[in-house]
């Protein structure tokens, strides 16, 4: 089980640096239905939603509180949108550049080598610095139980991800909290992610990982 | 511009000259990632913005302050820990929530033991992730290991607080 999943995956680091000189030149602006993808991400369901509750939570102010308070809001509302949004959009940009440099894969070989409280901190580093959404986390996470790490490692990982990821901070926390609130909740938060590698170490359960199930293993 | 801002701005510019000496297709690959990210968070964004300042309006100040703000006392810690993860939504609601809190009086470190619980338990990504990818045999590990952390980080923080001041 093991040796199947360390060569599938050195198999799939040697594929990608061996295909990479051969990648056809990235030319997504030239792509038509990249750019209607673009706009179905930006303005679905998902918008849709989120319009129609600020349509709602509006015309309830308006109703409620009479159109003297549904103007004021709408009006500190917008600049809030406007102090907000182009930091965001600064955050988003750093995070996108920091996901293209960041090596995955020496970032999983790094954690799972690692035992002892060293590697809890190096868990919790590599979990920090984890660039992408849940998505990449939780397969990284799932990766680093397959090839044996340890429940304390794993814990660590993301928890550390969870709380201290620094695209997270950089993208959420500071743009929409403040540098000082942002800067308080890493230091408050800083020593937990070990600390929770060592318990979960101590607790005296078991843990049963869930298999990977393959579309190819059903055929 | 505050201190924040111009780091940011800083962090990203020299992030842009990193990775536009690495070549063109790194540049390429990161532009794509930025311009896919923006239309993911900004539209949505903007709305939710708008939705929680409404809500604010609604939802009396005093409440929250009552439930969250230093009237609480050490509750608001226990009540924010518990409001995280039943807020089932990605960062651009619970933030704006959080920055609802915020400007409603809520106390810095019920907003630690807020955020810290939303981020690692929100219903939704332990549903979509956590229980297809590893089961639940690893959620009950984590929440026996991790379920105090909100806490214990709410403490600390208001132990930094009362340290600096």
């Amino acid at each position: 089980m093991m040796a199947k999943i360390m060569t599938t995956i050195t198999a799939s680091i040697t594929t990608t640096t061996m295909a990479e000189p051969e990648a056809p030149p990235n030319t997504f602006w030239r792509n038509p239905r990249w750019w209607r993808a673009w706009a179905a991400a930006g303005f679905g369901p998902m918008f849709v939603v989120f319009c129609v509750l600020a349509l709602v939570s509006g015309a309830l102010v308006w109703h409620l509180k009479g159109p003297d308070v549904f103007w004021q809001a709408l009006q500190e509302d917008l600049a809030m949108v406007w102090q907000t949004v182009p930091r965001v959009v600064v955050a988003v940009g750093a995070a996108s550049i920091l996901w293209v440099l960041m090596p995955r894969e020496k970032l999983s070989a790094l954690v799972g080598r690692n035992a002892g409280v060293r590697g809890l901190i190096f868990a919790s580093m590599a979990g920090a610095v984890t660039p992408g959404g849940p998505t990449s986390a939780f397969a990284l996470l799932a990766m680093l139980g397959a090839v044996g790490a340890d429940r304390g490692t794993l814990v660590a990982y993301i928890s550390a991800w969870a709380t201290l990821g620094l695209q997270r901070i950089l993208i959420w926390d500071m743009p929409m909290m403040g540098f000082d609130f942002s800067a308080l909740r890493f230091a408050a938060t800083l020593p937990l992610p070990v600390c929770a590698g060592l318990l979960a170490r101590a607790l005296p359960i078991t843990l049963n990982l869930k298999e990977e199930r393959r579309l190819r293993d059903k055929l | 511009m505050n201190i924040g801002t111009i780091i940011m701005g800083a962090i990203c510019a020299g992030l842009i000259v990193v990775v536009l000496r690495r070549g063109r297709e790194p540049s390429l690959d990161a532009l794509e990632r930025w311009l896919e990210q923006f239309a993911y968070v900004i539209p949505q964004l903007a709305v939710a913005l708008l939705t929680a300042g409404f809500l604010a309006k609604l939802i009396p100040g005093e409440f929250i302050a009552g439930l969250l703000g230093p009237e609480a006392g050490w509750w608001a810690l226990i009540i924010g820990a518990v409001a995280g993860p039943i807020i089932p939504a990605g960062p651009i609601l619970a933030f704006s929530i959080a920055a609802l809190f915020e400007r409603a009086g809520a106390t810095p470190e019920a907003l630690v033991a807020f955020i810290t619980s939303w981020s690692l338990f929100t219903l939704h990504r332990v549903i979509t992730y956590e229980i297809p990818l590893l089961g639940l045999s690893f959620l009950r590990l984590r929440l026996l290991s991790v379920g105090l952390m909100p806490i214990c980080a709410g403490l600390i923080a208001a132990g930094i607080l009362r340290l600096i001041g």
